[in-house]
């Protein structure tokens, strides 16, 4: 009898991860056939006939490379300069003892709860207050607020996982702070800061809101120009490009499991798994 | 402390190029959002008195709708992905092989990686009319071609957002509850189903709770789902503030819509995470 | 259904890849009886224990409980009552909560629940904390909840993994002598694993010795100490000092011709010489002799010289190491200390009686024993 409630159990849990599964999979799978559809108009799923024409689509689209071009540079500017002062900070904030660190953090950790549209907002006004009318520099400070953020907490988990021994170590040793630093710290957490500079990178190059408000007609990034594309037709470009995105990400996992490790991102528990 | 002083110049550079730019903003924000606006102009007045008739214009009940769809849709998205969520988390936990769980993990984390508006495309693909689940919103009784379809898919779109993350941050839960305690539940003759509900399941519920405020709050926040999928039929607060910086210029209105916006998200987090703490104290919490 | 074999394991065999972590493991164990699962980590005494559990699905083999096959049976389908290294003591519910789970569970009527738990409270001494939750009791008293909650159900087999382990060494003796006997007051039958050999020998009837995945030998903890069947054994249960060499005939019997000198070897005929043999004693049948012509104690049958390279006085008890002239190095253990000790680097004879020990395998054999 309780054999049965076992069984009955299990099957209802397997059907709602299948489903879980499924709703999160799906898209993704449609939108990859529907890439290679050879037909000109959005017709019924699946396609008969097969074509790489939405790829050169994109391939030709100035509109999408410009977004491209801006998103790249965008992204990986804010993700260098979250990347060093973020390291440091964490740190400081892990390993120093000064007052107002939990103020700092929880500061520093902000952008996180803020949304997203209200800090794309915020910014803008505060660049147009400040004077700042180009594009491509505001991009670059709201995404250095959204990437900050992701860098500081990455890096303060790894660097709880680097005893702080190994330092104490090198300055018994005569070495002064800064090389201690260097030559001890960094290297010992750099995987894991690789791993967050990563992922603070997707972020932002995936970032919607922040950049919709501080984008303008000459200087906007990638996901503003689908965005934009799609309000107006949808069509199977995007699709292509959703096939690039998935490509690259599933490679970018990779270089992260590389790295450090796909589970370090959740940690472990107390108990092992 | 000599280890003080270094660590207080390493800080230095980040608060100096941060803090200018999480404080200056909203400070501006709000001075804005206490400015009046003139039709046609861009921005508020400049040196005008201040008023709060930003702010009052939103106590009408016209917005009550707006206010109240994005928190009635938000809710059922975030209790779906608590369901489907949790059991995700516990499979991967508590069930998947080591290999599968990282490929699950790995799947999650790729979810995250492609960007909302790719997601947000390939569900109109897959849910709309020439995609092979259209077929679906007949299985929970809905007509698609009426405005409960829209909802819909806005559903499916927020879904698609606050799952990944919520299911990340309840693997870390169910990872705290100690394995041993199903086991010893089953050696005292539960089945497995009810080791699960009168064990694991109780000693989530904080974390639960918890990663449901972290998806209530993000999808309420949320502006591109309703915007791209609600075809004006289904309209969030973020729209509302988008609305008023891209077709009219009414910053302050913005401004005002922007501050109500981040209070709610805000007290949503700090009341949340208060309430969690005070009804399960955390030292009740583990299984040793 | 027999009371001499109430469980049983037959050819109990895992493994993991490639690796076997239980090969043909079997034994049975009588109504009433306290058994040890001993041996070093990674030998497979838990795994034995969660595979008559049900946790652990055995790729070969049988679990027999009560004369009925429990193989293909859940755990909450088994007889059994576990106690948990950790305890695993549900952290959201009272003591009497968890106590009660159990029963509730197994179809025990409700309104007899309160009355067993306080019953079983009462025999483990934790009478009146029925209302407590677990993190607020001691380790001990934790430890004690986790055994009422596995006796509560009056389980057929007690299995207790470890439960010991997880208490300050000053509780662990106190309590070992509780929990024998909180069992035996029970008749409770009992498999416990341990890893520590001296809470095997003090919990248990029998003790099944365990090494890589195989029973090495099976027997009541006196004679496993007295009568080790192969130098893992004599090594792991207490200290042995182990000498090797060739089995000769000699005037009047045989003798073991070992690198340190001859040990005689009497009512023997049973082998044959020329063959190798280990021979194993226990330090505490040694004595120093301090000069070559010192006379022997009564019985004594065998001197060999050597030379001390280390004395630890701890307390009640002395400690000598000694290198012999082969190079191998001996222990001795002496409890009375007004006798004068020699120093490093004297030379000494060690003097005993071969019937204390024991002729082992020179080489300890893949034998299996059930």
């Amino acid at each position: 009898m309780k054999r049965i409630e076992d069984y009955i159990g299990t099957a209802i849990y397997t059907t709602v991860l299948l489903f879980a599964g499924l709703f999160l999979v799906m898209p993704m799978i449609v939108a990859v056939v529907l890439s290679f559809d050879a037909r000109s108009f959005l017709g019924a799923f699946p396609p008969t006939e097969f074509s790489l024409r939405w790829y050169r689509e994109f391939l030709s689209d100035d509109y999408l490379h410009r977004g491209l071009y801006t998103s790249l540079i965008v992204s990986t500017i804010a993700t260098l300069v979250s990347t060093v002062l973020g390291t440091f900070a964490a740190i400081a904030i892990d390993r120093g003892r000064f007052k107002g660190r939990a103020t700092l953090e929880a500061m520093f950790l902000s952008p996180l709860i803020i949304p997203t549209v209200v800090t794309g907002f915020a910014v803008l006004i505060f660049t147009a207050s400040l004077g700042i009318m180009d594009g491509l520099t505001r991009l670059i400070l709201g995404h250095i607020l959204i990437t900050f953020p992701y860098i500081l907490r990455t890096v303060l988990a790894v660097l709880s996982g680097v005893p702080k021994r190994y330092t104490e170590a090198a300055l018994s040793l005569g070495a002064k702070p800064w090389l201690a630093t260097i030559e001890v710290t960094l290297p010992l957490a750099r995987s894991g800061i690789i791993a967050g500079a990563i992922f603070a990178f997707v972020m932002s190059f995936d970032e919607v809101a922040v950049s919709l408000f501080l984008s303008d007609p000459f200087t906007y990034t990638l996901p503003v120009a689908l965005l934009t594309q799609m309000r107006a037709s949808l069509n199977l470009t995007i699709a292509a490009i959703s096939v690039i995105f998935l490509v690259v990400s599933v490679l970018l996992i990779l270089a992260l499991d590389k790295l450090a490790g796909v589970e370090t991102l959740t940690g472990r528990g107390v108990y092992g798994r | 402390m000599p280890l003080d002083r270094f660590h207080k110049i390493l800080v230095l550079p980040a608060v100096l190029v941060f803090a200018p730019l999480v404080i200056g903003p909203l400070i501006l924000l709000f001075q804005e959002s206490l400015r009046p606006y003139e039709g046609g102009s861009i921005g508020g007045t400049l040196n005008a008195y201040l008023t709060l008739s930003n702010y009052t214009e939103f106590w009408h009940p016209t917005y009550a709708k707006y206010f109240l769809d994005t928190f009635r849709v938000s809710l059922i998205v975030t209790l779906l992905a608590l369901v489907l969520g949790y059991l995700l988390a516990h499979y991967v936990v508590r069930v998947a092989k080591p290999r599968i769980a990282k490929l699950v993990l790995a799947g999650l984390l790729g979810v995250l990686f492609i960007s909302l508006i790719v997601r947000i495309y390939a569900i109109t693909l897959t849910f709309g009319p020439i995609g092979p689940l259209r077929d679906i919103s007949w299985l929970v009784g809905i007509d698609p071609r009426t405005r409960r379809h829209t909802e819909l898919m806005v559903v499916f779109g927020l879904l698609h957002t606050v799952l990944p993350l919520v299911t990340l941050t309840m693997i870390g839960t169910i990872q705290m509850v100690n394995p041993r305690l199903e086991e010893a539940a089953m050696s005292l003759g539960a089945p497995g189903w009810r080791a699960f509900f009168s064990v694991t399941l109780p000693l989530s519920i904080p974390g639960i709770v918890s990663a449901g405020i972290i998806g209530y709050a993000f999808s309420i926040s949320n502006l591109v789902v309703p915007l791209l999928m609600g075809r004006g039929f289904v309209t969030f607060i973020s729209n509302l503030i988008y609305f008023r910086f891209s077709e009219v210029a009414n910053f302050p209105s913005g401004a005002a819509l922007s501050v109500i916006m981040l209070l709610i998200a805000l007290g949503i987090f700090f009341a949340g995470t208060r309430i969690v703490s005070a009804i399960w104290p955390p030292a009740e919490r583990s299984g040793r | 259904m027999d009371a001499n074999r109430l469980l049983e394991i037959q050819d109990a065999s895992k493994s993991f890849g490639s690796t076997k972590v239980l090969d043909e493991v079997s034994f049975s164990v009588a109504q009433g009886e306290i058994i040890a699962l001993l041996g070093p980590s990674g030998c497979g005494k838990t795994t034995t224990l969660r595979a008559i559990a049900g946790f652990e699905p055995l790729d070969y083999g049988r679990v027999v409980i009560a004369g009925q096959d429990m193989t293909l049976r859940r755990p909450y389908e088994r007889p059994i009552g576990l106690v948990f290294q950790d305890y695993a003591l549900f952290p959201h519910m009272t003591v009497g909560q968890n106590v009660g789970f159990g029963m509730r569970h197994r179809g025990i009527p409700r309104r007899e629940i309160p009355e067993r738990t306080a019953s079983v409270l009462a025999r483990v001494q934790l009478d009146g904390l029925a209302h407590r939750k677990p993190s607020e009791l001691s380790g001990g008293q934790q430890q004690r909840v986790a055994l009422a909650r596995a006796m509560a159900t009056e389980p057929e087999v007690m299995l207790l993994d470890e439960p010991l382990s997880n208490l300050d060494a000053s509780l662990r003796l106190q309590l070992r002598i509780e929990l024998r006997q909180v069992l035996t007051a029970a008749g409770s039958t009992a498999i416990i694993v341990t890893h520590d050999q001296e809470e095997a020998m003090g919990l248990a009837d029998r003790i099944v010795l365990m090494k890589a995945g195989r029973i090495v030998q099976i027997d009541a903890p006196a004679d496993l100490y007295a009568r080790p069947r192969s130098r893992f054994a004599a090594e792991f249960i207490g200290e042995a000092t182990w000498f090797e060499g060739i089995l000769r005939p000699k005037s009047s019997g045989m003798a073991l011709e070992t690198g340190a000198g001859l040990i005689p070897i009497e009512g023997r005929s049973d082998l044959s010489p020329g063959a190798a043999f280990g021979f194993c004693i226990r330090p505490e049948r040694i004595s120093v002799l301090l000069a070559e012509d010192a006379p022997l104690f009564e019985g004594a049958d065998t001197r060999l010289a050597g030379e001390v390279t280390y004395v630890e006085r701890l307390g009640g008890d002395v400690r000598i190491w000694v290198r012999m002239v082969d190079g191998a190095s001996a222990q001795v253990s002496a409890k009375n200390t007004s006798v004068i000790l020699p120093e490093p680097g004297a030379k000494v004879w060690l003097a005993f009686r071969a019937a204390d020990g024991v002729l082992l395998p020179p080489v300890d054999t893949k034998e299996r024993v059930r």
